[in-house]
């Protein structure tokens, strides 16, 4: 019932994930290079993407690229950095309209390929170097980006309990570094690493479309040809076992109008282990849906919260709960947040819970197929866990758990870091 | 039902959209995709937060609202008698949501199992309200928590202080959620007042998309809505100030925690209001189109202001045109919000000067073109989008034979008249000074 990927190598060694699939409008195409989350490393592979999305050999600047992406009906290129347990991800999309909606016959593949190859295989170049005013200007930019985390204070919230809690380990790390990172970088520097990690990083490349397996091999072939080593550097997996000595508590002020309350848990559960799915469902339960345990407790019982929720970080086998709370509020929350956890590792989960979490938890597996977007991002995270899963496994993992397991995934969590960013006297007004 | 059916074709995006009319006057709408595992079904109601005055015909009185009150009944629609609406999802696996525009409220689920179930609880629940002291009471502790929230996001500052600035007494100057003020003042009597008047069916529309049979989707809504009684309803005459064409303020600046200022730059359209509604769709487009050369990334102006630190990837430029306001809106973040207003102003003015290329209309509408094509991806964007539209008694379907038939003399003569220096404003969002 669900498509599935073909797996297949380009000449160089690049792994084309193809999904043959007339349900969409669109060709999409992401390119994704896999290195370790590493502070020493943050920046660069943060500036990496940034400056190579300024413009290729081919197309030097960014207004030639536009134009170039223009002309294939408005098609979209995105360059990001993703990180995801303790992995460092360097990526690259590329998305336009199918040609059936235009009359264009097979072009926009072709030439979408052809420019998301030449902006990851064959950069601009001067004299051994990136072009330095894309650098000093992206580092800039980069720079820029770290400091406006502060605008929105939920992420800074989430992102400073993150730092604290992780702050001994590569998990730690901010996903674009830290300002002082960008001082000692250059264009050459850039450069070099450049060379260094697109010839020997494992790098996935997605397609998903209503495409002939045969043209999709021969434009990727074409598209991607830079010479690559043989040998691939292997990476090291995410370490999720840090135990906790005592809860660490944290507190901040600023002059907002709401507080945000940040916990961080440590699961020791992370994507590959055999609880996964038990704490799924355990997570759903306590913290994932309008039906969960915070929602209807601290939102809809005692009206404390807009939002309250509970996430997994799944590599890294961490669960966050936050909440936007009045700053008065802090002990009640806290404490009705505390007897849900209580609860749940008791067990106190009526069946309807149980049942609907299940659901709603099934519910996302399967809606995730109708957006090429999710269908990459879902298994770009099986190739990060190191264990792939079909959407099909999952769910009949999902729908296997029963009380035992998740009890089993309940008795290893533990509390880590309570973070709260409050008011500072006063207010902003 | 046959004679309240007609079909709506889309050739050039391969979609037939079915089009039912459901006693006592509510608009049905039902997309088959094909493949989808996802089925999306959204009723709205074409009331929002700038309906603040109305009166239904033939009673003279006006009924006037505080601020906040669609967006406050939005949320009370979720509880009824036996408690939490959502949990009647979640025992069907669907997830549930709901929000609240300036001029619509849609409440909606997305699943991929028990599909029919799930749209008669969708059906079911707008349909019964339930609201008591008590409920609204607790309402306005969670509501006022989602205020606060907004309070403290500098660009959702930015974009209603702008709105305030240029409008001088049209109620889209307001908060959509309203203010911890206004909402202590909302009573169950409100709010039923309001559902008996908003939430009547023909003041509303379903709309229903995925892998689905169309005649049943018909049949099942036709039962549900038959067993109930509905009366016939008045004309609702939506009472709105009369709106100065000068702008309130010139600028508006308010201090945050935020890492550098962000601007936000608007020009009010004070010709929107006097359109007919079919032309509202051909003046966005045009207008997102003359944007798009203005300031798009394909154009000298951004990648020189990227050059030159004034700007970040998320500048943008935007036009929303309404029955009865309009705008457009420019901005972002910036470390030097004179120096990017100049260069924003010096552009519009040479826009106006030396006009556009034709060269560069195709460009940007090929690009408008495989972007409106990209989003029919999206059952969400279909059916949010689709509604609005019709609110509005736009065909959404249209869009792409109108983007065939603007033509560049139009662009800018629009720009003439809507890029009006004489109808800006300006708002900042400065980074607070440290005490």
């Amino acid at each position: 019932m669900l498509t599935n990927y073909t797996e297949q190598y380009l000449p160089n060694g690049i792994r084309l994930l193809f999904m043959p699939t007339d349900k969409f409008k669109t060709i999409s195409m992401g390119l994704f290079l896999h290195q370790e989350l590493n502070p020493d490393l943050a920046a660069l592979n943060a500036l990496l993407p940034a400056v190579m999305e300024q413009g290729s050999r081919q197309y030097p600047d960014k207004l030639t690229l536009q134009r170039k992406l223009e002309s294939l009906y408005g098609a979209d290129l995105n360059a990001d950095i993703l990180k995801s347990g303790e992995r460092h991800v360097i990526a690259f999309g590329c998305e336009s309209a199918h040609d059936k909606f235009l009359g264009e016959n097979g072009a926009l593949l072709k030439q979408g390929m052809s420019v998301l190859g030449s902006v990851t295989g064959d950069p601009l170049v001067d004299n051994g170097s990136f072009n330095k005013d894309y650098v000093n200007q992206e580092k800039i930019q980069l720079i820029k980006d770290i400091k406006a985390m502060l605008n929105d204070k939920a992420t800074y919230a989430y992102e400073r309990c993150i730092a604290l809690m992780c702050a001994e380990e590569k998990f730690g790390t901010y996903k674009l570094g830290t300002i002082d990172d960008y001082a000692n970088i250059d264009e050459e520097a850039l450069y070099h690493y450049y060379k260094q990690v697109f010839s020997s990083n494992p790098i996935d490349l997605y397609v998903i479309g209503d495409l002939r397996e045969q043209e999709v091999l021969e434009a990727a072939g074409e598209a991607f040809n830079f010479p690559r080593n043989v040998e691939q550097s292997r990476l090291s997996p995410t370490e999720i076992n840090r135990p906790v000595q005592e809860v660490r508590y944290h507190e901040e002020a600023l002059p907002v109008n709401q507080a945000k309350l940040v916990l961080g848990f440590r699961t020791y559960t992370a994507y590959g282990d055999a609880l996964y799915c038990p704490l799924l469902v355990y997570s759903g339960i306590l913290g994932a849906f309008p039906h969960s345990k915070l929602f209807m407790k601290v939102r809809e019982e005692a009206g404390l919260a807009y939002y309250v929720h509970s996430r997994l970080e799944r590599h890294k086998g961490l669960m966050i709960i936050s909440a936007g709370i009045n700053y008065e509020d802090y002990e009640k929350a806290l404490e009705i947040i505390h007897r849900q956890l209580d609860d749940m590792a008791a067990g106190e989960i009526s069946d309807t819970e149980l049942g609907n979490t299940k659901q709603g938890l099934i519910n996302r597996l399967r809606s995730q197929q109708d957006s090429p977007i999710q269908l990459i991002s879902t298994h770009l995270d099986s190739s990060i866990g190191g264990k792939t899963y079909t959407a099909e496994e999952l769910i009949a993992g999902i729908e296997a758990v029963g009380r035992p397991e998740i009890q089993a995934a309940a008795e290893r969590i533990k509390l880590d870091t309570v973070y709260v960013l409050r008011p500072r006297e006063g207010g902003s007004k | 039902m046959r004679e309240n059916f007609r079909l709506i074709e889309n050739r050039e995006l391969h979609e037939t959209l079915y089009h039912y009319r459901v006693y006592p006057g509510l608009d049905l709408y039902v997309l088959p995709r094909q493949g989808y595992q996802k089925k999306y079904a959204v009723f709205s109601t074409c009331f929002g937060s700038v309906d603040n005055r109305f009166r239904v015909e033939p009673d003279p009185e006006i009924t006037e609202l505080p601020d906040g009150v669609a967006h406050f009944l939005e949320h009370k629609l979720f509880e009824d008698e036996r408690g939490n609406v959502f949990d009647r999802f979640a025992a069907l696996g669907a997830s549930p949501n709901a929000f609240t525009s300036f001029t619509q409220t849609s409440y909606l689920f997305s699943c991929t199992a028990n599909f029919e179930q799930n749209l008669e609880h969708l059906l079911n629940f707008v349909q019964e309200p339930y609201f008591t002291e008590k409920t609204v009471q607790k309402e306005q502790g969670i509501i006022g928590q989602e205020i606060k929230m907004y309070e403290d996001h500098p660009h959702w500052r930015g974009f209603f202080n702008l709105l305030a600035g240029l409008y001088q007494e049209h109620p889209v100057r307001n908060d959509i959620a309203g203010s911890l003020e206004s909402i202590s003042r909302i009573t169950p009597e409100l709010l039923y007042r309001c559902y008996n008047t908003f939430y009547h069916p023909s003041n509303m529309a379903v709309f229903v998309v995925g892998d689905l049979d169309p005649e049943q989707v018909g049949r099942q809504v036709e039962d549900n809505l038959s067993g109930r009684n509905y009366g016939a309803m008045g004309k609702i005459v939506r009472v709105f100030p009369d709106e100065p064409d000068q702008v309130k303020r010139q600028k508006t600046v308010q201090e945050l925690v935020v890492s550098e200022p962000i601007m936000f730059l608007g020009f009010k359209d004070n010709r929107a209001a006097d359109l007919e509604k079919k032309y509202l769709m051909r003046r966005e487009l045009l207008m997102e189109l003359l944007l798009d050369i203005l300031f798009g990334s394909s154009e000298q102006l951004y990648n020189d202001l990227y050059r030159d630190n004034l700007i970040d990837e998320n500048f943008g430029s935007e036009y929303t045109a309404e029955t009865n306001y309009g705008y457009a809106m420019i901005g972002g973040e910036t470390r030097d919000p004179d120096q990017l207003y100049t260069r924003i102003i010096d552009a519009v003015e040479a826009l106006k000067k030396e006009g556009i290329t034709d060269e560069q209309f195709e460009r940007h509408r090929r690009k408008l073109l495989g972007g409106y094509i990209r989003r029919f991806n999206s059952l969400e964007f279909i059916a949010n989008n689709y509604l609005a539209y019709r609110f509005r008694d736009n065909e959404m379907f249209d869009l792409p034979s109108i983007l065939q038939d603007i033509k560049k003399e139009e662009a800018v003569a629009v720009a003439e008249e809507n890029l009006d220096l004489s109808y800006h404003a300006l708002s900042l969002v400065m980074p607070q000074q440290e005490e």
